[in-house]
């Protein structure tokens, strides 16, 4: 009790406080532009941070990565814009709800997600870091495989879409995603002999691309008089500006479901926010009771990819706090400041010299409320923004989006492409083509590929291959529970299937 | 007439020549890097940038060109014109390794200018410290009555961390797996969760002092000092054993005033005490080489690959 006294009050000077202030504010607003990921500006960051006291850099660091993934779902709901790739399934709903003038309800829907999201998963990493850790070790790449190549069967079937248009356009993206290295060989891999692709197809030139400038050239379709109006009007309604407690309570479940989805993710060092934000999306409406309602502006969608994206940073510090292993970049950079300090995570720590670990979570949990507050403060600018008329909002938008391409690597190429995705975005929503699964295609191939090799390299090193797949607990329990999941989904489709075709038979 | 303005105009160029190399640096200095931002290849090079404007009284401006495993980035610096205005962060993979097993679109051997090193790191293979392996020898003959049923991995794929180790294995005839992996901290949990059982990656202190893993050999020239008893691999007269080094290039053809403003530049930042921190916060080795004996390290080490990979089999 002591220790966690004396941890706390490290992290609850005054410069602390305005350390994290500082960094929530900061994330924020960069995690607002497109481009410029939290990751990034931290990197550029730390050689400063070097010469600050820890207990000023880490705070800032900490509030920095909150305030940033908060700061992108902003631009995801109000232009279809994703400052950070996380915020990409938050564009699914909050997009449609921010065209029926709710923009600012659904930023406040993802606020409190967000914050709720966040809080869950630095209480999951306090009381049950060590814990936890211990169980995602015996996820292997066997476990990964399956993790993933059922995610992509299921969100296949329920893109929305008709079927064979959803698989079409997943198919797509998981060619994309296969663009660069061989993962096992490290050869180059359908580059067509551009060395910008030997490291694959940036996820934020391709989502830029494909979300915001498909969406730019959807609006020039439009007549010139159209152009002058503003592209998001806000309905001055109470009930459209907030979030009521009523509703709140109604998108609970998802929080909580995809909360812990978030920070089971988290826990797995390798799988990103952005990932465990498309599993949580197609998680809260696959359980939904009105599925239909999902894609025009379900609260429920906004609720489940942001706390889901959110919890996965606080859950990244559990393999981090338990053996020293970094679960992302933000965790590699607490890991960092700790080391600097002669603090080294792990077993030991928590009984000989806890203190910092205890300043570590009065931190986080500090950032959350003050993420919280601020963000209110960022919704209420946004709004003032993108109210200007569509004529100079887009041009806007195009140049942001090749600035923020260009910023990743200094890379022209990148900015070729995302103008390459715009068109090719638009002309798939020309088709009716669902764009989503392409995203999650291209995402989680690489994952599934990399895994599925590897776990087929194992099977090969060992003298009973299968035995080897048998013979591991994790694999057979989530083996099980995916049959199950997949016997949920079918039924639900044929009953789908059958309710549409006695509507059609009624109707005829 | 003609020739006479043709001669004076290039004398005037060659003496504008000369004159820009003797007043070097009168410009701002570009210094690419060949690697998104946040790696310590870019901190430290950031860190060089910083230090060397205060030092040379001109401005830097440190540009990240990533791509295409650091090629893209040190090809425009091979492709920029030599006058020392503008230079690239290089390290190991991209200079003495990569070039032997992918084409690359530069050579490093004519290409470049080598201004000098500032760093290096160590590569140590490590194991689980739960008594299996207590030697390499523990794990060659471990590898030699069980074909293919060590696995292992290092944290960048064809990289000279793991290179070394396997020219090694292919030294002694051994048949192992080796699993690609997407960088040391997966292939730290990897380890620790026994799905490989050797690991050749550099970010390994916490798990270190936690008594969970432990060296057995250093795939660099000299030994690791976190493990002062475990031998390097070429002390145990393996084949290939690769400098891990953080240093700076610039495009072939560079003039001699260049090279010698950044031999003292460079000498100068390493004796400061910012720069003996900054190598105790990343957990680096402060290790300055002027211009000359870094471009013999190069060459040396680049030869010493050629010939592994050649022997070896290495590009397979």
């Amino acid at each position: 009790m002591d220790s966690i006294i004396a941890g706390a009050q490290l992290a609850l000077t005054w410069q602390s406080l305005l350390a994290v202030l500082a960094g929530v504010v900061v994330g924020q607003v960069l995690g607002a532009v497109p481009g410029l990921t939290a990751t990034m500006t931290v990197a550029l960051l730390i050689p400063y941070t070097y010469y600050l006291d820890p207990w000023v850099g880490v705070p800032m660091l900490i509030g920095m990565f909150k305030g940033s993934l908060f700061g992108s779902s902003v631009t995801a709901i109000l232009i279809k814009t994703p400052g950070t790739p996380a915020a990409a399934a938050t564009v699914m709903d909050g997009y449609p709800l921010a065209q029926q003038g709710k923009g600012e309800k659904a930023c406040k829907m993802a606020l409190y997600s967000s914050v709720f999201g966040d809080s869950f998963s630095d209480i999951v990493l306090i009381f049950g870091a060590s814990f936890l850790a211990a169980i995602a070790l015996n996820f292997g790449p066997a476990e990964y495989t399956l993790l993933v190549a059922f995610s992509l069967i299921t969100m296949g079937f329920i893109s929305g879409a008709r079927i064979w248009k959803g698989i079409v356009a997943m198919g797509m993206g998981m060619l994309l995603g296969i663009i660069g290295l061989d993962p096992v060989t490290a050869t180059p891999r359908m580059t067509m002999g551009f060395l910008e692709l030997e490291e694959g197809i940036g996820l934020i030139p391709m989502l830029i691309g494909f979300l915001a400038v498909a969406e730019v050239l959807r609006q020039m379709e439009h007549p010139v008089e159209k152009l002058a109006t503003s592209a998001v009007t806000f309905s001055e309604k109470r009930e459209d500006r907030r979030v009521s407690w009523a509703e709140f309570r109604s998108v609970l479940p998802t929080l909580l479901k995809s909360s812990s989805l978030g920070t089971a993710v988290g826990a797995l060092p390798g799988i990103s926010a952005t990932v465990a934000a498309f599993l949580a999306y197609n998680e809260a409406r696959r359980t939904s009771k009105a599925p239909e309602t999902f894609g025009k502006g379900a609260l429920d969608g906004i609720a489940a990819p942001e706390s889901a994206n959110n919890a996965v940073s606080g859950a990244n510090l559990i393999p981090m706090m338990a053996f020293g292993i970094p679960g992302d970049i933000a965790a590699a950079l607490i890991l960092s400041a700790l080391l600097i300090q002669g603090i080294t995570p792990g077993p030991v720590v928590f009984r000989d010299n806890p203190e910092p670990i205890y300043a570590v979570f009065t931190a986080l949990l500090l950032a959350n409320a003050i993420n919280l507050v601020l963000g209110h403060g960022l919704v209420h600018m946004a709004r003032r923004v993108v109210t200007v008329p569509k004529r100079i909002l887009f041009p806007v938008v195009i140049v942001i989006a090749a600035a923020g391409a260009y910023a990743m690597r200094g890379s022209v190429f990148d900015v070729q492409l995302v103008f390459l995705f715009g068109l090719l975005g638009w002309g798939l929503t020309k088709l009716a083509f669902p764009t989503v699964p392409l995203l999650i295609g291209f995402i989680l191939m690489p994952i599934l590929e990399s895994n599925l090799r590897i776990s087929m390299l194992i099977a090969g090193s060992v003298p009973n291959p299968l035995g080897y797949f048998f013979a591991r607990p994790a694999f057979i329990a989530l083996l099980g529970a995916m049959a199950l999941l997949l016997i949920l989904v079918l039924r639900r489709l044929l009953r789908d299937r059958q309710a549409m075709r006695a509507a059609d038979m009624a109707g005829g | 007439m003609i020739d006479k303005l043709v001669k004076g105009a290039l004398a005037l160029a060659l003496s504008a020549g000369t004159a820009a190399a003797q007043d070097y640096p009168s410009e701002p200095i570009l210094l690419i890097v060949p690697y998104s931002p946040g790696g310590n290849g870019d901190i430290t090079s950031r860190f060089i940038a910083d230090q060397a404007s205060d030092i040379l009284g001109v401005n830097f401006v440190v540009e990240n060109r990533a791509g295409g495993g650091a090629f893209i980035g040190i090809n425009s610096c091979a492709n920029a014109d030599p006058d020392g205005y503008t230079i690239c962060f290089i390290s190991t993979s991209p200079i003495t390794v990569r070039p032997h097993v992918i084409e690359a679109p530069y050579d490093p051997m004519t290409d470049l200018s080598y201004l000098g090193q500032y760093m290096l790191s160590k590569q140590p293979v490590i194991v689980r410290n739960d008594g299996k392996y207590d030697s390499i020898e523990d794990v060659i003959a471990f590898a030699k009555e069980n074909p293919g049923q060590l696995r292992w991995s290092a944290a960048v794929p064809r990289g000279g961390p793991h290179l070394a180790t396997e020219a090694m294995f292919r030294a002694e005839e051994a048949v192992t797996t080796f699993l690609p992996s997407k960088g040391g901290a997966i292939e730290l949990a990897n380890l620790l969760s026994g799905t490989i059982d050797l690991a050749v990656i550099s970010d390994y202190g916490p798990a270190l002092d936690n008594g969970e893993i432990k060296i057995l050999a250093e795939t660099s020239p000299g030994r690791n000092p976190q493990a002062p008893d475990a031998p390097t691999l070429g002390e145990l007269g393996y084949p290939l054993e690769l400098a891990s080094f953080f240093a700076l290039a610039a495009p072939a053809g560079l003039p001699d005033e260049v090279i010698s403003v950044w031999d003292d530049t460079l000498a100068q930042i390493s004796e400061t005490e910012q720069f003996a921190q900054l190598m105790e916060r990343i957990k680096a080795e402060g290790a300055y080489l002027n211009s000359a004996d870094f471009t013999a390290r190069v060459r040396g080490d680049f030869e010493a690959m050629g010939e592994a990979t050649e022997t070896y089999g290495l590009a397979e």
